[in-house]
């Protein structure tokens, strides 16, 4: 059911408060088992968690944060009006199909167990998909192809080719993050010029960092790759980083030196290639997302960027939790932790 | 005659593996030092690697990460071959393939598998040295119960019996000389 913009926000606001201060997720963090964790967590909106005593149990724990995630994004997303809703529904609901599609491919690819397979996927309904079932017992990679037929997911059939002439999946991965970014844009269009300001903003960093992040990949594994295709086909989507600042990447002598070209945020985003500490980035980049969607929400604390904002938050801080309790069984530091979160490392 | 060929013999094959110990101990020292460094790298190594995973993990969730580890075309392949030193046979392990990534990592998982990947080599090869090591200080082992037993058992048992015959035929050649002219004397007599 719609309900007005007024509504969803005023909810926006007070499920807001519902989320876990920094405090408490490193109070989470410092829990000495999955026990403690699981205890201290029922002091919290999430309650007391179950967690069956076979098999890893932050696995377990994983999938339960995403239903809640989902769950407070679909009560969200779903009461959004229209236009807004749309785009809403591109940006969540699409990524996490197009997630549980290349989980799916994946598995077919190396021939995985179906029931492994419907272990991976991300506990939502199907968006666009008739069902993620018959996707994964289809006979084959072709197969599942076939089936997507009809979908908006149909044009990955054309890098079906490719990925057989590589002997790879990552064709296909492609295919679907283009499909997914192109879609995402186009839904911009839904949006208010305002409302577009901030998601713009976002996107066009989001996507940056991974044409960047790409490019560091391609510099050290794949240049054969760039002698093959043209930098165009495997960087489809570029924003103020261009093509041409992607190529000076991958081909120059010195990478810090080419980071230090590009400049802040990305110059001290990426800072941490130089120690090789990789993930550090990632947890840099959703810290520098966090920070976008909390000035835009501290300068306009009505409207739209309240309702990103919730969704933001909601989904930084289920990774983190994803985190915390995968850290906890493997007996990992909280320091050691905390450096890679985005909410109580910020 | 032919015990003190045999054990002309002995004398020279104990010092043929007197040589072959000397030689094996030698390769020891210098095999335990190489591998003591090896090894000391190869464990900082490993916890960067762990370290990597570990991030990765943390990053990206275990799922995703046990999703995109799935995509793995072909694990490492290996032929293990027999090596030969000083008559020491060991393993000698040939990596015919090296494992071949299919999908599209995430960067952090891609920096974790390169760094796992860069160590694989290293912990064969100090496999292969280890295995080596073992053997040649199993052979060596073997090799000095050999050179005592001959040179404290073998040989010294030789040169008794060698001893008791040579007395024996001297013994008996004395009797004989004595009995030869204790019937020199009697004939003489007769005479």
């Amino acid at each position: 059911m719609k309900m007005g913009l007024h509504y969803v926000v005023i909810r926006s606001h007070a499920l807001i408060a519902d989320l876990l201060a920094p405090e408490e997720m490193g109070k989470l963090a410092e829990q000495g088992s999955i026990v403690d964790f699981i205890e201290k967590l029922s002091g919290t909106i999430y309650g007391t968690i179950i967690v069956g005593e076979r098999g890893d149990p932050s696995i377990a724990l994983e999938k339960e944060f995403y239903l809640r995630f989902i769950e407070r994004m679909t009560k969200i997303v779903d009461i959004t009006p229209k236009k807004m809703g749309a785009f809403l529904q591109a940006y969540y609901y699409l990524r996490f199909e197009t997630l549980n599609l290349k989980r799916i491919l994946r598995g077919k690819f190396s021939e995985l167990p179906m029931e492994t397979i419907k272990s991976y996927l991300v506990p939502m309904e199907p968006y666009q998909t008739p069902d993620y079932e018959g996707l994964v017992e289809a006979d084959s990679i072709e197969e599942t192809v076939k089936m997507l037929q009809g979908t908006p997911y149909a044009g990955i059939e054309a890098s079906l080719e490719v990925a057989r002439r590589y002997d790879a999946i990552w064709p296909m991965e492609q295919a679907l993050n283009q499909l997914y970014a192109i879609t995402v844009l186009e839904s911009l269009d839904s949006l208010s010029r305002t409302d577009r300001s901030l998601v713009r903003s976002i996107l066009t960093f989001e996507v940056n960092i991974e044409n960047l992040l790409n490019a560091i990949k391609h510099r050290r594994h794949r240049k054969d790759d760039l002698e093959a295709k043209k930098i165009e086909e495997l960087f489809p989507i570029t924003f103020d980083i261009d093509l041409k600042k992607i190529k000076a990447l991958i081909h120059a002598e010195d990478l810090n030196e080419a980071i230090d070209d590009l400049g802040d945020p990305y110059t001290k985003i990426l800072s941490p290639i130089y120690t090789g500490d990789v993930a550090l980035i990632r947890a840099r980049v959703r810290r520098y997302i966090y920070e976008i969607v909390s000035n835009r929400r501290a300068a306009k604390n009505f409207g739209f960027n309240v309702i990103m904002a919730y969704l933001i938050f909601s989904e930084l801080e289920k990774d983190d939790l994803v985190g915390i309790a995968w850290g906890i069984t493997q007996g990992i530091t909280a320091d050691e932790m905390t450096k890679y979160l985005s909410v109580s490392g910020r | 005659m032919e015990m003190k060929r045999r054990i002309g013999f002995i004398e020279k094959g104990t010092e043929f593996l007197k040589l072959k110990r000397d030689h094996l101990a030698k390769e020891l020292t210098s095999s335990i030092d190489v591998l003591k460094g090896r090894r000391n790298k190869l464990l900082e190594e490993l916890q960067v690697a762990y370290r990597g995973v570990t991030a990765a993990y943390i990053s990206l969730g275990p799922t995703e990460v046990t999703s995109q580890a799935s995509s793995l075309k072909s694990g490492l392949e290996i032929e293990v071959l027999p090596r030969a030193t000083m008559g020491v046979r060991y393993p000698f392990i040939k990596v015919d393939k090296d494992p071949q990534i299919a999908g599209e990592l995430d960067i952090t998982l891609n920096e974790a598998a390169e760094k796992v990947m860069g160590i694989l080599k290293d912990i064969i090869q100090i496999a292969e040295f280890e295995a080596r090591a073992e053997r040649i200080a199993d052979e060596l082992g073997k090799t000095n119960r050999k050179v005592n037993a001959l040179e404290n058992t073998i040989i010294p048992r030789y040169k008794a019996i060698i001893k008791f015959i040579e007395d024996k035929l001297d013994e008996e050649a004395l009797e004989e000389l004595v009995r030869m002219k204790l019937i020199g004397g009697a004939l003489a007599k007769r005479r």
